[in-house]
């Protein structure tokens, strides 16, 4: 009984209706990460990169940014996204890239933290000695700085990757076909065995996390 | 002048401003709730985590590394499918229909909704993990030459944990617990997705209701800040009344 219900559902769980033009499922979800994630990345490294080498003014703003978007529930930013974005480009937004977009925002507040401390965490007398063999400021930061401080800072960005990707499972209240949406539709129509359909759902994304812990465990392991 | 249509038309009346005060006031039950009963699971994990007993040590690994790498969401409609599905049918129609315990002074304490067992449960499991996990980090900051100094005075395990560990793990854990209660504030959104009636659900009725989105989802977000702002403020005047902490 457990195998028919995989056996008739699996392919859906797993990419949707992709042979009719609609990607979704797990499919949708690795997107949907893989997406965010590198635009969060960027936006990250810009941000620390900006309160490190930005002015008073820029780092207060930049701040206060931060800090009201990491009070703020995920959930209630994917709201505001998908409220505001079709609003502020005057057209129709699917509600996947609206997530993306809520996604990355949040990702890069967290990550802009985590690069600024990275970088605060290599001593000043690197900084001096880059000017003092007459390196500009951007210089010091791109060939002295930067490669030690992205080494050291690998952990908390395959932190913040793994959060993304179990938060892209939020996707969900603004009926985003990814993989938790499929597999409620599912539940819905089958009734009986939700249990299994969710344990089923568990164990994929444990799947996901874990690959993606270890690799970043591998990774950090890797001599200079 | 007149506001921009995507604004709509005038403000919230009274009454839906109640039905967001009432979902802020779920939020923090419920967070308050999961706090207390995450801490006093997380405490145990650690203790589980950190002893000699293997078949200590493990289970509760494994119960830690399962529950971080699964979203939380994910976990709330397992508790709430999942596991509603394998109770009996009495037990659902109990837990289902409405009982009230009376306590003296007049009150009344019903017994909580299904959705809110079930939300209650899930976020406290998941939550204790990540406490844990600062706990440990916290109780790691205690060098090992601390605890073998104690044991050459004659000090009893526990004494060493009591009078050494524990009072300089405490002053490295505040900041990361009072992290962690925020991140369970916020979590308690998630439980909108089985009909909990808290903030985020509630705003979503607001706005489903008058149509008027930002307005709702102003509200919300002002008033998720005044949760989050409130917890941190109790919690570092609290650091600053003990300045020997």
């Amino acid at each position: 009984m457990m195998l028919s219900l995989l056996h008739d559902n699996l392919d859906y769980l797993l990419w949707g209706n992709l042979t009719r033009g609609q990607p979704g499922g797990l499919l949708l979800t690795l997107g949907i990460s893989l997406a965010a994630g590198v635009l969060a990345t960027l936006g990250g490294l810009v941000g620390g990169i900006a309160l490190c080498m930005g002015g008073p003014r820029l780092c207060r703003v930049l701040n206060t940014l931060v800090q009201i978007l990491r009070a703020i529930p995920v959930l209630m930013l994917i709201f505001w996204c998908y409220f505001l974005l079709p609003i502020l480009f005057g057209i129709d937004i699917p509600g996947v890239l609206t997530v993306i977009a809520a996604l990355a925002v949040i990702n890069a507040a967290y990550l802009s933290q985590s690069v600024k401390a990275g970088i605060d965490a290599i001593g000043d007398g690197q900084w001096r000695a880059a000017q003092a063999l007459g390196m500009t400021r951007w210089q010091a930061l791109r060939y002295i700085i930067l490669p030690p401080a992205l080494r050291a800072m690998l952990p908390s960005f395959v932190n913040q990757w793994i959060t993304l990707l179990k938060d892209s499972s939020l996707a969900y209240v603004v009926g985003v076909a990814e993989f938790t949406f499929v597999a409620t539709q599912i539940n819905n129509r089958e009734q009986v065995y939700p249990l299994q359909i969710f344990g089923l759902l568990a164990i994929g994304y444990l799947l996901l996390c874990s690959t993606l812990e270890w690799l970043g465990r591998r990774a950090g392991r890797m001599p200079a | 002048m007149t506001p921009p249509s995507w604004l709509g038309q005038g403000w919230l009346a009274p009454h839906y401003l109640g039905w967001l005060l009432q979902g802020a006031a779920m939020t923090a039950a419920l967070a308050l709730c999961v706090c207390l009963s995450a801490t006093v699971l997380g405490v145990l994990l650690t203790a589980a985590q950190d002893s000699k007993q293997r078949w200590l040590q493990w289970p509760a690994r494994l119960f830690c590394s399962l529950h971080r790498n699964t979203p939380l969401l994910v976990q709330v409609l397992l508790w709430y499918f999942g596991v509603g599905g394998l109770l009996p049918d009495q037990a659902m129609q109990w837990l289902n229909s409405p009982h009230q315990l009376a306590l003296p002074l007049g009150l009344n304490l019903s017994w909580p909704s299904f959705e809110w067992l079930a939300a209650w449960i899930a976020l406290s499991w998941y939550s204790a993990c990540f406490i844990s996990g600062e706990l440990a980090a916290g109780l790691r900051t205690v060098g090992s030459g601390q605890r073998l100094a104690g044991r050459a005075l004659g000090m009893s395990e526990w004494q060493i944990f009591r009078f050494i560990v524990l009072p300089q793990a405490l002053r490295h854990i505040r900041q990361p617990l009072l992290g962690q209660y925020t991140a369970i504030i916020k979590n308690t959104s998630l439980t909108m997705a089985i009909g909990v009636a808290e903030l985020s659900y509630t705003s979503r009725q607001v706005e489903s209701e008058t149509l008027l989105a930002f307005q709702a989802f102003a509200v919300a977000t002002l008033l998720y800040l005044l949760l989050v702002i409130a917890t941190q403020l109790a919690g570092s005047r609290r650091s600053a009344e003990e300045p020997g902490r």
